[in-house]
C-alpha cells in the first residue's frame, strides 16, 4: 500500500497531472471524431514524448486511451457513427435513446459507465493483475479458437429481425478477414495481384466507411440548412432518477468483469469486450426485446465493457512483457526507449514508473467523470449546432484524413468509399453491419488459432475439446447460444 | 420492391460466395479450405434469401434511397473529392469540398460556409501538419509557384 | 510578361544551379517502416530518428505500413520519389527473405542501399527442464526424435524460420514449425508450454533466461552472444557458414543521388555510434553494425542468394 501512495504522490506532481488532464480531454476528442482512433493517436504522439519525463509520456498514453474509449460513444449516440470499433455496440441502444430525445441521458450513462469500467480495470491491474497474468499463459491456440467462437456467438444479438441476413453478413466479414497473406502458409488470398492487399483490409478503413458514410449520406439527404438551436440540443444535465443507478449496478459489475477478463488475454482485444458485455446484458435481462430500441442497460454494458478492457490489457504487457494489443506494444516500446527491459522483473526495475503508470490509468478513468460529462460532451455537441449541410463535408474530411494517415496511401480512401456505399445499401435492405465488423475482427483469430492448434496436435482435432480450459469454453459457447433460445421458449410457454 | 431487392441481394451474395469458393480452390492446403467453406456457406445463405423472396407473397414498398437527388449529389461530390485529394492536394480539395457540397445541397450563406471551412481547415492543419507532422497529399498549387515549398 | 520571364528564369536557374546536397535536407523527411507500431524494427527506427533529426536539423515523420511480412511497406515505398525525403527503415527480412516465398513487385534493385544500423542473432530456447542444455546436446536431442518437438517462429517463410531451418537441414533435423504473429506471441505460447521451443529475437526471451525459467542452447550467429553466455554460436557447432542474422538498415528508393547517400550514410553512422544509441541497442541484445552504400548492396545480395537456396530445399 505504501508503494502506491508513493506512486500517487509522484503522479500528482504538476507535469503528469497536466498531461493526464490534457490527454484525457484530447482522448475524448480523438475517440469522438470518426476516422481518428486511439491507437493511431498514441502511435503518433508517443514519439514526441521520448525526450520528456517518462511519467508524463505515460500519462498521455493513459489519458488518450481511456478518454478515447469514452469519446467513441459521443458520435455513436448522437449520430449513430461509432467513433472507434469498440463503440459499435453503443450505437445499438445509444442512438435510439438520442432519437427519442434522451441524448443527454445516454451520454451521461456512457460517461459513468466508461469511468466505472476504467476504474474497475485499473484496480484489477494494480491488485490481482500480476497473479492473473500467469493464468493467461494456460490459454493456447485451442483456447483462443474457442474465445473467437464464443465471441462469434454474440452475433446472435445483432442480427436483428432477419437472422439469415445477419449470418450472411457475418460470413461476409469472415471472408473479408481472410484477405491478404496467410501467416500460416504464406499463401496470398484474394489479393488480385494487388500488393497493398497483402496486409489485408484495414479494420479501421472498413469501419469508417461502413459506419460513418451511411449516416453522412443520410444527413445530406435531410439537407438541413439551419442547424439546431441551443435549446434543441437538450444537453442540460439530467439527474439520474432514484433507483436508476442501482438498476445499472449489476450491468456495470458484469461488464467490468467481462472487459477485464477479455482485456487480460493477449490478443483478444477490447473491440469484442463491448460486444460480449452487451450480449451478456441482453441475456440477463427480463426483457431482451427492449435491447436495440434504446435500453439504457445496453449503453451501460457496451461502454463499461470497452473501458474495462483498457487497463487490463496492460497486465500481460507489464507483468510478462507480452504486449496484448498495439497500445500495450507502444507502451512497452516507450519503456524500452527509456532504458527499461520489459519482462517479469519490470516492476522491480522501476516500481515508481510502472506503479505510476498504473495509477495514471486509474486517475484518467476518474477524470472521465469530470471531463467527459461536463466539458468534452458539451464542446463536442456544439459541433452539432452547425447546419447539417456543413457537417456533411466536415465529417467527410475527417474520415478521409483519418483513413489516409493510417498507411499513407490513397487507395485506402477508395476502400473506405466503397465500403460506405455498400453499407448504405446493405442497411436499406435489412442486412446488419455489425456482424461484418465482428467477422473481420474474430475471423483471423479463429482461423489461425484452430490451424495452429491442429499443427501442434499433429492434426488431432479432439485436442480442441479435451483440454480442460478449451472444454470449458466450448460448453460456455453452447450455453450462450442456447440460453436466449431456451428463455424465449419458456416465455412463449408462459404466455400461452 | 422488397421482393425484387431481396432477390437481387441474395443473388449478389450467392455470386460472391461462389466466386470466393472457386478462387479458394487455387490456394494450398488448409489456407484454401477455410475460405472455400466460407464461400459456400455465403452462397447457400444468399440462395436462401433469394428463394425466400421468390416464394414470399409479401412485397412491401422499401425505398433504397430516401431522397435520391440529395443522396446522389452528396455521393458524387464525395467521390470527386476522393479522386481529387491526391492530384490537387489535401487542403485545396478539402476547402473546395467544404464550399461545393453545402452549395450543391442548397446552402446559400456563402460567407458562413467559408468561415466554417477556414476555421475547420485551420484546426486540421494544426493537428495533422503542425502537431503530428503527418505528410498529407501535397498541394498542387505550391509546385506551381516553383520548386520550393 | 517581362517580370514573369525573369521570375521563371530565376527559378529555373536556381533549381539547376543549386546542388542537391548543399541545401539537403530543407524539409521534413518521411521514414517508412514496413511493420506496425511498437515492434522491434519500429522501436529501433524511432529511437534512431530522434538522433537523426538532431543531426540533420529537420524533422522526420514516421509512417508505419505493416502487413505481408514487410512486403506491403516495401512495395509502397518503392514508388516514392528518389529526392532524399523518403527513406525506408527496415529489417533484412522484407528484402532478402520475403521475396523467396511471395510474388513481390520489388527486387533488391528497387532500392538504393544507404547504411545498415544494427544486428542481432535469433535464438532457440527451451524450458529449464528440457533434457539438453548445450547446443550440441540440443541438436542431438532434436535429431534423435524427428517430428517430436514443436518450435514457435515469426511466421512461415520468415527469416527466423529460415535461420532455424538452415541449421536443421544441415543436421538432418525434423521439427514442427508453428508460426505465430511475432516474438511476443511466440513467447506467450512458449511460456504456457504450448510449443516446446522458442524461436525468435533474444531481447524478448532474455528476462526469462535471467530468471532461470528458460535456457537457450544456441544462437543463429556464428559467434557467441555476450547476453546469452550459455548459448553456443554456430561456429562452435561447426556450422559457421549457416549464420543468419536479424539486421536493420536504412535505404532509399532506386536512383537516389550519390551525394545524398553519402551524407545520410555518414550521419547514420554517427547516430548509431552515439553512446545513447549503443546503450539502447544493448538493452535489446543488439550491437551497432554500420555497412554503407555499395557494400551494403553486396551484403544484401549475398544473403538473398544464400536464403534462396534454403527456401528451395524447404519447398517454400
Amino acid at each position: 500500500m505504501d508503494f502506491y501512495t508513493n506512486a500517487l504522490a509522484q503522479v500528482l506532481s504538476f507535469g503528469p497531472l497536466l498531461a493526464m488532464i490534457g490527454a484525457t480531454l484530447l482522448g475524448v476528442f480523438i475517440g469522438a471524431l470518426p476516422g481518428l482512433n486511439p491507437v493511431m493517436a498514441i502511435a503518433l504522439l508517443l514519439p514526441l514524448t521520448y525526450s520528456m519525463d517518462p511519467l508524463v509520456a505515460l500519462a498521455m498514453v493513459a489519458g488518450i486511451y481511456n478518454g478515447s474509449m469514452y469519446g467513441g460513444a459521443i458520435p455513436a449516440i448522437l449520430l449513430r457513427i461509432p467513433g472507434t470499433p469498440a463503440s459499435i455496440a453503443t450505437t445499438f441502444d445509444g442512438f435510439p435513446m438520442a432519437d427519442r430525445g434522451e441524448a443527454a441521458k445516454a451520454l451521461k450513462i456512457a460517461c459513468w459507465s466508461s469511468a466505472l469500467g476504467g476504474i474497475a480495470s485499473a484496480v484489477a491491474l494494480m491488485t490481482v493483475g500480476p497473479l492473473l497474468a500467469r493464468v493467461t499463459l494456460f490459454f493456447g491456440p485451442a483456447e483462443y479458437f474457442w474465445i473467437a467462437i464464443f465471441g462469434m456467438a454474440s452475433v446472435g444479438v445483432m442480427v436483428g429481425s432477419d437472422p439469415i441476413k445477419g449470418i450472411m453478413a457475418a460470413m461476409l466479414g469472415l471472408l473479408i478477414g481472410t484477405v491478404g497473406i496467410d501467416n500460416l502458409s504464406g499463401q496470398a488470398r484474394f489479393t488480385f495481384g494487388q500488393t497493398w492487399l497483402l496486409g489485408g483490409l484495414d479494420l479501421i478503413v472498413v469501419l469508417v466507411g461502413l459506419y460513418a458514410l451511411p449516416p453522412v449520406l443520410q444527413l445530406a439527404e435531410k439537407a438541413d440548412l439551419k442547424g439546431l438551436t441551443a435549446a434543441q440540443l437538450k444537453l442540460t444535465n439530467v439527474p439520474f432518477k432514484p433507483g436508476e443507478v442501482r438498476g445499472l449496478i449489476p450491468t456495470w459489475l458484469r461488464a467490468s468483469g467481462i472487459g477485464i477478463g477479455v482485456g487480460i488475454l493477449p490478443g483478444a482485444g477490447g473491440n469484442i469486450a463491448a460486444f460480449l458485455s452487451y450480449n451478456a446484458a441482453k441475456n440477463a435481462s427480463d426483457d431482451p426485446s427492449s435491447f436495440g430500441k434504446g435500453n439504457p442497460q445496453g449503453v451501460a454494458a457496451a461502454e463499461c465493457g470497452n473501458n474495462a478492457d483498457n487497463a487490463a490489457s496492460m497486465i500481460p504487457a507489464l507483468s510478462l512483457g507480452i504486449p496484448g494489443n498495439v497500445v500495450a506494444a507502444l507502451v512497452l516500446s516507450a519503456l524500452t526507449i527509456h532504458g527499461l527491459q520489459p519482462g517479469p522483473q519490470l516492476f522491480h526495475q522501476n516500481p515508481l514508473l510502472v506503479g505510476g503508470f498504473m495509477m495514471e490509468m486509474l486517475l484518467t478513468s476518474v477524470l472521465i467523470f469530470a471531463l467527459g460529462g461536463a466539458v468534452a460532451t458539451r464542446i463536442f455537441a456544439q459541433f452539432q449546432r452547425l447546419p447539417g449541410v456543413l457537417l456533411v463535408p466536415s465529417i467527410l474530411i475527417l474520415m478521409c484524413v483519418g483513413v489516409y494517415v493510417i498507411n499513407g496511401r490513397p487507395v485506402d480512401l477508395w476502400v473506405m468509399l466503397a465500403a460506405g456505399f455498400a453499407g448504405y445499401f446493405l442497411e436499406k435492405v435489412n442486412v446488419p453491419l455489425a456482424p461484418i465488423i465482428l467477422g473481420m475482427i474474430l475471423g483471423p483469430m479463429a482461423e489461425q488459432s484452430v490451424r495452429r492448434a491442429l499443427l501442434i496436435s499433429r492434426g488431432d482435432a479432439s485436442e480442441l475439446l479435451t483440454r480442460p480450459i478449451s472444454a470449458g469454453l466450448a460448453i460456455a459457447t453452447v450455453l450462450v447460444i442456447a440460453w436466449p433460445i431456451a428463455k424465449a421458449m419458456r416465455r412463449r410457454r408462459a404466455a400461452r | 420492391m422488397e421482393k425484387r431487392q431481396d432477390i437481387v441481394l441474395g443473388l449478389l451474395f450467392a455470386g460472391l460466395g461462389i466466386a470466393a469458393a472457386v478462387m479458394a480452390t487455387d490456394y494450398t492446403g488448409a489456407s484454401g479450405t477455410y475460405p472455400k467453406v466460407l464461400g459456400l456457406i455465403l452462397a447457400l445463405l444468399g440462395g436462401a434469401v433469394t428463394v425466400r423472396a421468390v416464394r414470399s407473397g409479401r412485397n412491401e414498398a422499401r425505398e433504397l434511397i430516401d431522397v435520391p437527388a440529395q443522396m446522389i449529389t452528396a455521393a458524387v461530390i464525395a467521390t470527386i473529392y476522393v479522386a481529387l485529394v491526391v492530384p490537387i492536394g489535401f487542403y485545396t480539395a478539402s476547402l473546395l469540398l467544404m464550399l461545393a457540397l453545402p452549395v450543391a445541397l442548397g446552402f446559400r450563406q456563402l460567407l458562413y460556409a467559408l468561415t466554417v471551412a477556414l476555421v475547420f481547415m485551420a484546426l486540421i492543419y494544426l493537428v495533422f501538419s503542425v502537431l503530428l507532422e503527418k505528410p498529407l497529399p501535397r498541394e498542387a498549387f505550391l509546385s506551381f509557384f516553383g520548386s520550393g515549398g | 510578361m517581362k517580370i514573369n520571364t525573369i521570375l521563371l528564369g530565376l527559378t529555373a536557374t536556381a533549381a539547376l544551379a543549386a546542388p542537391a546536397l548543399a541545401e539537403y535536407p530543407e524539409r521534413a523527411i518521411e521514414l517508412t517502416i514496413p511493420a506496425g507500431a511498437g515492434g522491434g524494427t519500429d522501436t529501433s527506427a524511432r529511437k534512431l530518428a530522434i538522433l537523426l533529426e538532431e543531426k540533420l536539423g529537420t524533422s522526420i515523420a514516421i509512417l508505419n505500413v505493416g502487413g505481408g511480412g514487410g512486403s506491403v511497406g516495401a512495395s509502397q515505398f518503392m514508388q516514392t520519389k528518389p529526392d532524399g525525403y523518403s527513406l525506408f527503415a527496415t529489417w533484412n527480412s522484407p528484402l532478402t527473405t520475403v521475396p523467396q516465398v511471395q510474388n513481390v513487385a520489388y527486387s533488391l534493385d528497387s532500392f538504393t542501399p544507404i547504411a545498415s544500423t544494427s544486428e542481432t542473432a535469433y535464438t532457440l530456447c527451451v524450458n529449464a527442464d528440457f533434457p539438453a542444455t548445450t547446443g550440441e546436446e540440443f541438436l542431438a536431442e532434436l535429431a534423435a526424435n524427428p517430428g517430436a518437438y514443436t518450435y514457435g517462429n515469426d511466421g512461415i517463410g520468415g527469416t527466423m524460420q529460415l535461420a532455424a531451418e538452415r541449421i536443421f537441414q544441415a543436421k538432418g533435423i525434423d521439427a514442427v514449425a508453428i508460426p505465430f504473429g511475432g516474438a511476443g506471441e511466440t513467447l506467450q505460447n512458449f511460456l504456457g508450454g504450448h510449443v516446446d521451443i522458442y524461436g525468435g529475437s533474444i531481447s524478448t526471451v532474455l528476462p526469462y533466461v535471467e530468471n532461470g525459467e528458460a535456457k537457450c542452447p544456441l544462437v543463429t550467429s556464428a559467434a557467441d552472444v555476450p547476453a546469452l553466455p550459455g548459448a553456443a554460436g554456430l561456429e562452435t557447432l561447426g556450422l559457421g557458414d549457416k549464420e543468419t542474422l536479424l539486421w536493420r538498415a536504412i535505404l532509399g528508393p532506386k536512383g537516389l543521388d550519390e551525394a545524398i547517400v553519402d551524407k545520410l550514410a555518414n550521419v547514420i553512422e554517427e547516430a548509431v555510434n552515439d553512446p545513447s544509441y549503443v546503450e539502447f541497442l544493448a538493452t535489446k541484445g543488439e550491437v551497432p553494425n554500420v555497412v554503407k552504400g555499395e557494400d551494403l548492396g553486396a551484403r544484401l545480395q549475398t544473403e538473398y542468394d544464400a536464403l534462396a537456396e534454403v527456401s528451395k530445399n524447404l519447398g517454400l
